[in-house]
């Protein structure tokens, strides 16, 4: 029997720094059967284990499509990010996964995709977003909106050219504020919406960042004709064990570790704290 | 009464303090004993004369909860020298439980469904168990359970409105019922069949006088259970609907002191945390400890924010879980047994009946309360 808590032992190749607290690891398993065998669906997380600190539930930000490493955009937020953070490349860090439901992905077949990100919200989000671009004849049109506070905490900015020069992918960036520098757009992301042509009827919208920004997001998206189950989102919960048991994420009567992190807006609703 | 043809059994209270002494010689054998405040509680025993007998106690202050899912458990060690190895830790300890009630018997099974197969709502219990906890299964599979069947409820015991008791009609290996100063033996398992045959000379069966006197016992045992009966169907109902206005939930939390206590002593309680304890810089344990949903750290998240910070959210949240259908679908009962620990332990007053009785007396609210 496989034992569910029993991490294996992952080794970090690189290390970039995206912001000032947020680092982008690209980490591959020891084993290379593991790695070779390794599944994963967008939107799903890891548990991240920094030996005698403790553990902390992760997403993915790599896309499954793209093999033999896989990546994780972490925030410096807390004991076990902050120990990651610390560790120079090559070291060993321990993970159990992938967990979770992940992002709906066969099921979006045909859509068009509208993707809202706010400051590292956006690590998850580009899981899927390389997933789609590198199958994109399964899928209609790609809006990415973006938004963080400042120029300095947007994540992913190499990224940002490779995907605006894509074929049918608009990709829209705004700060809520700027700098010296900045002469793109400032302002909240919603205010971006007004700016790209979304058409609701055949789409779906994923929608990650912090709790301040997502009701206003999703009213928005409302506003547009979006039905409740095609805004999807995730929810963060401190998740121990990952594999429904510890109780630390459950909402209701769902856990967010197995029945999420992905929810959406409408399954939202209905749960109960 | 048990499931197997030969399951009637008698042994004489000498005969089963001699068993015992075979037991004790051959697995570890946890009983329960008196403690030196007068209180009984489940303990590992050396001999037959520490344990408290049935017509000595009600039920053990605690359950024995410990001996499946321990307060503190190292889960693995893990090492540095050139690369990190990491060495899983398993309780493999052959065990009895000998005294348990049948109210902590249906807690077990209750775990077992929980810790055996996730919890997943899209999947059924029949399907292949997803994640399984294999340190909780380990233990629970080397453990043999001879229950005791309940004459005589205690202040606090409300089994029988939580279908988990007076006796069990399965899930026991053996189940004794104290019944003129012998016991009557039943056998709820292959492995206490084999119990039994392998030590016949102790045991001898049932006349059918005797089978009508056990029958007897059973029937008088649960007429006095009969007025302890709680309404815990319409509270599940409101739960699950609901339907429970949050003023209760606001009224409790200005009673209620935060301790955690009802958790720690609920039979079916098995919230946990994960904790590293680094023993060199190089070496530690990851380690697992009881948690409680009542504490307001259980939700904190990265940067400190607690999201579950109003107590009444907290309250209202521990006995959604143990009462809402959603719940009870997934682990096939509701997440009480009816043992009272709660009562005995909570200084506010917020029990299990206490609480079934304050939505009983609610009127149901028509709004749905939303996130």
């Amino acid at each position: 029997m496989k034992d569910v808590y029993f991490p294996d032992i992952t080794v970090i190749d690189d290390i970039r720094n995206e912001t000032g607290d947020v680092k982008t690891f690209t980490m591959r398993f020891k084993d290379p059967d593991i790695q070779e065998n390794l599944a994963y669906r967008s939107g799903q997380f890891f548990e991240v284990s920094i030996f005698g600190i403790g553990e902390m539930p992760i997403s993915i930000t790599s896309t499954p499509s793209r093999k033999n490493f896989f990546e994780l955009s972490v925030k410096n937020a807390g004991l076990v990010s902050g120990a990651l953070h610390s560790l120079p490349k090559g070291s060993e860090v321990g993970i159990r996964g992938p967990f979770g439901n992940g992002f709906p992905y066969e099921e979006i077949f045909g859509k068009d995709l509208l993707f809202i990100g706010g400051g590292i919200g956006l690590a998850p989000l580009r899981s899927l977003i390389n997933n789609v671009l590198d199958n994109r004849d399964n899928f209609g049109k790609v809006i990415i909106l973006y938004g963080s506070r400042t120029p300095g905490d947007l994540v992913f900015r190499d990224e940002f050219k490779l995907w605006q020069d894509q074929l049918d992918v608009t990709m829209l960036v705004t700060v809520d504020r700027g700098d010296e520098k900045w002469i793109g757009n400032v302002g909240v992301v919603t205010t971006l919406f007004p700016k790209v042509a979304i058409e609701s009827s055949n789409s779906v919208a994923f929608v990650c960042g912090p709790p301040v920004m997502i009701p206003f997001v999703i009213k928005d998206l409302l506003k547009l004709g979006f039905r409740e189950d095609t805004i999807i989102s995730t929810l963060e919960r401190h998740m121990k064990c990952g594999v429904g048991k510890c109780g630390h994420c459950c909402i209701g009567h769902k856990y967010v570790c197995m029945d999420g992190p992905v929810f959406s807006y409408g399954e939202m609703k209905a749960m109960m704290e | 009464m048990g499931r197997y043809e030969e399951d009637l059994w008698i042994i004489t209270r000498d005969n089963l303090f001699a068993l015992m002494e075979v037991f004790i010689k051959t697995r570890e054998v946890i009983a329960p004993v008196r403690g030196h405040g007068g209180e009984v509680i489940f303990y590992p025993i050396q001999g037959i004369e520490d344990v408290a007998w049935d017509w000595q106690y009600v039920n053990a202050v605690l359950p024995p909860k410990r001996f499946f899912l321990p307060q503190t458990e190292v889960m693995f060690e893990y090492r540095y020298d050139k690369g990190y190895k990491i060495t899983p830790r398993y309780d493999d300890q052959v065990r009895m439980i000998f005294g348990i009630r049948p109210c902590d018997v249906n807690a077990l099974v209750f775990l077992d469904r929980f810790f055996g197969g996730g919890s997943l709502s899209k999947k059924s219990p029949d399907e292949e168990p997803l994640f399984p906890d294999s340190h909780y299964i380990r233990r629970r599979a080397n453990t043999f359970i001879i229950a005791f069947g309940c004459h005589q409820p205690g202040e606090n015991c409300f089994c029988v409105c939580c279908d988990a008791g007076p006796f069990l009609e399965e899930d026991y290996d053996l189940q004794l019922t104290s019944m003129n100063g012998d016991y009557a033996v039943e056998v709820g398992s292959a492995r206490g069949l084999k119990i039994i045959y392998g030590n016949e000379h102790f045991f001898r069966l049932i006349s059918p006088a005797e089978v009508k006197e056990l029958g007897r016992i059973k029937e008088d045992a649960l007429n006095k259970f009969a007025d302890t009966c709680a309404y815990v169907s319409k509270a599940i109902r409101r739960v699950t609907e609901a339907k429970v206005d949050d003023s209760l939930w606001e009224e409790l939390a200005e009673r209620c002191l935060d301790c955690g206590g009802c958790s720690y002593v609920c039979p079916t309680c098995c919230c946990y945390n994960i904790v590293d304890i680094p023993l060199s810089d190089k070496s530690g344990t990851r380690t697992r400890t009881w948690d409680s949903c009542a504490f307001a750290g259980f939700t904190r998240i990265a940067g400190g924010e607690i999201l579950r910070s109003d107590k009444k959210d907290r309250l209202k949240r521990r006995f959604f879980h143990k009462l809402s259908y959603q719940y009870i679908e997934k682990n096939k009962r509701h997440g009480c047994v009816g043992c009272g620990r709660c009562i005995t332990t909570c200084f506010a007053d917020i029990s299990m009946p206490s609480v079934v009785e304050a939505i009983r007396r609610q009127k149901a609210t028509v709004q749905a309360t939303k996130p």
